[in-house]
């Protein structure tokens, strides 16, 4: 049973979903809480499948309220637990998280987004990065990841739950039910094999005395007086933002010379990349900025592409919710804006190329 | 760079499709293809027409679904219906010529129009377990993306448990991919 999950590196061909249980298997997490909702109920069908063969556990709970609770009691507990939710049941883990976010628990979430408001539909969106990005009542001070292929999914699930336990900020993985039911291949392995070191989980509550002195723990999440927390958010603010530029990840190509730049994150800019990369062949100037990290975003890194560029081209399968992002981190910048919003669908390449050849020949006209 | 080949299998819930998809595209992985399947799905349990979105190329695959599929194949009236909206001048249509009165309907603006007779077929000729894999033997012939051979190990390696229990199971299935193919090649 001590067996490692994955030995060496292993090529695979399957679901997101079913990524995930084996990155979180790789990754070294011991529990998972849970409760289900399309499209990401495979994660816990895979994980209750895999799990036990390697002593790990997983409880289901009566709603996402407790899932997230019980995520963090884990952790409290001194287990590397984490918790996957969709849709509505991401709206319910917002108040768990908040009190992670208050707390400094690290937990990880992933999110397989699905159409929205409401129920919706069960199948895709990127409607869900306002709410996985600020969704709590705070200061968004969270780490948001936004993966775009089967290798991210399972590479950056692993990394959550150091970023989690390094900077002690709730970490989301965030997908969509695309990504979460196609199958493609990728590369599993063993992070440590690789080189990885994992940061040790610790023992919140319960500690063992020291010298027979017990010491006292004192996680809260109320306080008394508004000149109380000001100084706490202050301080956890002014940590967030220093180790930010640590966390931040993005990819461009091709943005040097770019007279538009499409900007698009998560599975929207495999799209992107092959609407770049052929509109490239056609001797256009196009180049093709995406986000990885949404929270922290990569502002100063967008802020010099857009000082170069004369257009922002923003693709999102939503109603503006990254583009939100985009304008708060390049305030001041002359670049023009264009979009391309498809809430709740899936954009294509051909879309894309249309759009930017639109936008090309209206700067011609000029 | 070569583009990938698009794929939509369209039928009604139980004719297998998602299977198929599967399968070819497992075939198409093992030969180090770039390879993505996704099926659609949604609320309904039941009594939905069921599509296979897939595709096979040689650098990674961009989006997961797509407009204008290169080959589509439907498998009744409403999934007749259903797959007109992803074709265009360049795309193969393969419907079954079983499908009554379904004429009227076809894509007008496709490519090219084949209509193959493989559920009469594995009715009268092999099996109606095997209807699908008639279904698969026509898609790798349409497509050409997978060979053959590979089609045969993929089905070895998903069947291979009831093949060892039956093995007149291994050569129903293995005609029945045959046959496929060739309706295709004939309809052409």
């Amino acid at each position: 049973m001590a067996e490692k999950p994955i030995q060496g590196e292993k090529r695979v061909f399957m679901t997101g979903n079913e990524v995930v249980a084996w990155a979180a298997l790789a990754a070294k997490a011991e529990i998972m809480y849970g409760y289900p909702i399309t499209p990401q109920n495979e994660i816990m069908h895979y994980w209750t499948r895999l799990a036990p063969k390697f002593g790990k556990r997983f409880l289901q709970t009566e709603d996402e309220l407790s899932a997230g609770f019980t995520t963090l009691g884990g952790v409290l507990a001194g287990r590397k637990a984490f918790t996957a939710t969709a849709g509505p049941g991401n709206t319910l883990m917002q108040e768990p998280m908040s009190m992670a976010e208050m707390m400094r628990i690290p937990s990880v979430v992933i999110i397989q987004q699905r159409g929205g408001p409401s129920t919706a539909t069960v199948i895709y969106s990127q409607q869900e990065v306002t709410m996985t990005t600020y969704g709590g009542n705070g200061e968004g001070l969270r780490v948001v990841y936004s993966t775009a292929n089967h290798q991210e999914l399972f590479d950056y699930t692993i990394k959550a739950f150091n970023t989690a336990w390094k900077y002690r900020f709730p970490t989301f993985v965030l997908g969509d039910g695309y990504q979460a039911k196609m199958r493609e291949s990728l590369t599993i392995y063993d992070p440590e094999e690789k080189g990885l070191e994992f940061v040790p989980t610790e023992t919140f509550l319960g500690k063992a005395p020291v010298n027979g002195v017990k010491q006292p723990v004192h996680l809260r999440n109320t306080y008394n007086t508004e000149e109380e927390l000001y100084e706490v958010i202050t301080r956890y603010m002014e940590e967030y933002l220093k180790v930010a530029p640590e966390i931040i990840e993005h990819r461009e190509f091709s943005c040097e010379d770019a007279d538009i730049v499409v900007v698009s994150h998560g599975v929207v800019s495999r799209a992107a990349k092959v609407a770049v990369q052929e509109l490239r062949e056609e001797g256009l100037k196009i180049g093709y900025f995406r986000p990885v990290t949404l929270r922290p975003f990569p502002a100063e890194e967008l802020k010099k592409v857009a000082a170069r560029a004369k257009t922002l081209l923003l693709v999102e399968s939503a109603f503006g919710q990254m583009a939100k992002l985009v304008k708060d981190a390049i305030f001041g910048s002359t670049v023009a804006l264009e979009n391309l919003f498809k809430p709740g669908v899936g954009i294509t390449s051909e879309e894309i190329v249309v759009r930017v050849k639109e936008i090309e020949k209206g700067a011609l006209a000029k | 760079m070569g583009k990938a080949v698009k794929i939509a299998l369209a039928g009604e819930g139980g004719q297998g499709v998602q299977s198929v998809a599967q399968i070819i595209a497992e075939a198409a992985n093992e030969e180090g293809r770039e390879v993505l399947y996704i099926p659609n799905f949604g609320v309904e349990q039941r009594g939905g027409v069921s599509v296979a979105f897939l595709q096979i190329g040689t650098d990674p695959i961009g989006s997961p679904k797509f407009q204008k599929a290169d080959i589509v194949v439907a498998l009744s009236d409403r999934a007749v219906i259903r797959t007109r909206q992803y074709v265009d001048e360049k795309t193969t249509f393969v419907y079954d010529t079983s499908i009554e009165g379904v004429e009227e309907e076809l894509p007008k603006n496709a490519g090219r129009i084949l209509g193959i007779p493989a559920i009469e077929i594995s009715k009268n000729e092999l099996n109606p377990r095997v209807f699908n894999i008639i279904i698969m033997g026509a898609v790798i012939k349409a497509t050409e993306v997978v060979s053959e051979d590979d089609a045969r190990a993929a089905l070895e390696k998903k069947l291979g448990y009831k093949f060892e229990q039956n093995p007149e199971l291994r050569e129903l299935n293995f005609k029945a991919l045959a046959r496929g193919m060739e309706l295709v090649e004939k309809a052409r």
